[in-house]
């Protein structure tokens, strides 16, 4: 791994509630079963049904904070809208295929977070390293550790996901070869 | 060395460890990998863009048709036709062409290529289905194309749940209707909290339950979102994989003292025969219920149902009788060596004067409607996997759900009913 990759996110909260579902929730069930998958395509889309423009406002380094069960059904094309526009995403609990889709995509996602919404409102300065699971709420002066992404899985989000980690173990594999 | 759950065994085993722990990242060397029919296509795409023309492990690589057997569209077809260059292309040899083997989550285990202890990649969430025969089959959806690029993939090791069965099934009451009492329970929280990414591996009285009826407790739990599901293989079906079996094989169990999430038991004696109403597996009631409940559309078959005890229950009801005349009945087999014996038994003699429509080996409506659908306002009663709002057609259809018995009683009086009064 080059060792440049950003695993330390610092931005604005945003803070939602618990069972939130990737269709409506996330993005619109149109964009899911429409099978939109290119980012720019679905980032006008992004938590559209519950606070338009949300992608106007957001900021690379800002973080999503969810609550229990988040994201539910192994939907993946919500988190590719986050990791192309920079975000990182902390739960409280997911249900595993979300999670397992969060990381096939790249991105900087914590789950099993203990009362992460207890611990922040909308708009609070965060900072999350995703790679040793340090939360920091600047604005209230909270700090807590969580379990963070697992070494083995690293690499993974810092290809960018399932397709970038693809191409690159193909690609080394060709040079070995040459 | 401390102990483990079966599933942990496998894992462990086939990841060269001498122990594997909940939570623990593995990447496990594979008996084999399964593809479907349905997925081919967008697999091999995926490989052709990053110029990945060569699987890991052709020689491991199960290609079976299952999905859309008789090609109900022009699009099919043309899928079938990209299937078989891409098994060419792939130099897959375990190519199951249409007419060949059957349902995936079926056939490898009746003809022995599926054995107790074995782990294998599956694209398709029935892979739980291994379970039956002692096996792990886990699911990894379109990341199957990252194991057949490299031959793996990871896993994180997921908790594991042990559900005992107390006591003896009553006759005419089917696995089936246990598998819809159990996800009931789970629904209600009365047995274990949540079954998300966890392994429900069963125990206690587990000797009354052939494979079908092992195949039939694997598949409620999978829609209660079980990642796997464990039966302890019994003699008889230890025997069945030795007369069977394509190469060698270690049964595993789980070591006593092993670790799990959550402990519980269930009495199955005083078990009645359930139907799940519309909505899920977890709608589960006792089928008095909701008797005399009008149908007209019926279905035996699926990954849950579609074995030869299932069809030989269906057939103990459909003996001698006819379908009442506003009803449909599908059935199909899960495998072209079922089909056969069916055949060579007079059981599809059984089917065929009481009306049923023979569909080939294979899903059947359990798969996108793309055969044998439901229409608007109609009221179904099937052994399909779930029932779940347009599982099979017109999302406003009423889907229950009954085992093979009841399906077929149910197709005779046109309505549902108890198949205890019909046999």
């Amino acid at each position: 791994m080059s060792g440049e990759f950003q695993w330390q996110l610092a931005g604005r909260c945003y803070r939602l509630g618990h069972n939130v579902p990737h269709p409506g929730g996330v993005v619109p069930n149109r964009i899911i079963i429409g099978r939109h998958f290119d980012a720019k395509d679905i980032i006008p889309h992004l938590f559209e049904e519950t606070d338009p423009g949300f992608h106007t406002r957001c900021k690379p380094g800002d973080i999503i904070v969810a609550g229990k069960n988040f994201g539910m059904g192994p939907k993946m094309n919500g988190y590719i809208a986050m990791q192309a526009l920079g975000l990182g995403l902390v739960c409280e609990s997911m249900p595993f295929l979300a999670y397992r889709a969060a990381i096939g995509c790249g991105l900087r996602v914590m789950t099993d977070c203990i009362n992460a919404t207890e611990l922040c409102e909308t708009g609070d300065e965060l900072e999350v390293d995703f790679r040793n699971g340090f939360f920091i709420n600047h604005t209230r002066d909270i700090r807590r550790e969580y379990p963070p992404i697992p070494d083995s899985l690293l690499e993974l989000v810092e290809l960018g996901g399932n397709t970038g980690w693809l191409k690159q173990w193909h690609e080394s594999r060709k040079a070995a070869q040459s | 060395m401390s102990a483990q759950t079966a599933v942990e065994k496998i894992l462990a085993l086939k990841s060269g460890k001498a122990a594997v722990r909940p939570g623990d990242v593995v990447h496990p060397d594979p008996d084999f990998i399964m593809i479907h029919d349905g997925v081919v296509m967008g697999a091999k795409r995926e490989l052709d863009a990053l110029g990945i023309t060569r699987l890991a492990a052709p020689d491991k690589v199960l290609m079976v048709t299952d999905h859309d057997v008789i090609y109900g569209s022009a699009r099919a077809a043309e899928r079938g036709a990209y299937n078989r260059e891409a098994a060419k292309a792939w130099g897959v040899k375990n190519f199951f062409d249409v007419g060949r083997g059957g349902h995936g989550h079926i056939f490898p285990m009746e003809c022995g290529m599926l054995l107790p202890g074995m782990f294998y990649f599956d694209n398709d969430r029935h892979a739980t289905n291994a379970g039956a025969i002692g096996a792990f089959g886990f699911r990894m959806g379109t990341e199957i194309s990252r194991v057949l690029a490299t031959g793996t993939n990871w896993i994180v090791v997921p908790k594991s749940v042990k559900l005992t069965i107390k006591g003896k099934l009553q006759p005419g009451v089917h696995a089936r209707d246990l598998g819809f009492r159990i996800a009931a329970l789970i629904e209600s929280g009365a047995l274990t909290e949540d079954l998300d990414y966890r392994v429900l591996e069963y125990a206690g009285d587990l000797d009354q339950f052939g494979l079908a009826a092992r195949a039939a407790l694997c598949s409620s739990p999978t829609e209660m979102r079980a990642y796997g599901v464990f039966v302890p293989p019994s003699p008889a079906i230890l025997e069945h994989a030795r007369a069977q079996a394509k190469m060698p094989f270690t049964p595993i169990y789980a070591d006593p003292g092993a670790q799990y999430e959550a402990q519980c038991e269930i009495d199955v004696s005083t078990l009645e025969p359930q139907v799940a109403t519309p909505g899920g597996v977890q709608n589960a009631v006792n089928l008095s219920q909701v008797s005399g409940t009008r149908v007209s559309h019926a279905f035996i078959g699926s990954c849950g149902s579609g074995m030869w005890d299932d069809m030989e229950q269906a057939c103990s009801v459909l003996r001698g009788k006819r379908i009442a005349p506003q009803v449909r009945l599908f059935v199909a087999p899960g495998s072209e060596a079922t089909m056969k014996r069916l055949a060579r038994e007079g059981l599809l003699q059984t089917f065929i004067e009481a009306g049923a429509v023979m569909l080939p080996p294979g899903c059947g409506p359990c798969n996108d409607a793309v055969i044998g659908p439901v229409h608007s306002g109609e009221v179904s009663i099937s052994t399909a996997a779930n029932n779940n709002a347009g599982r099979f057609g017109a999302c406003d259809a009423q889907l229950y759900l009954g085992s093979p018995a009841t399906v077929a009683a149910s197709a005779v009086a046109g309505e549902i009913i108890d198949p205890r009064n019909l046999q």
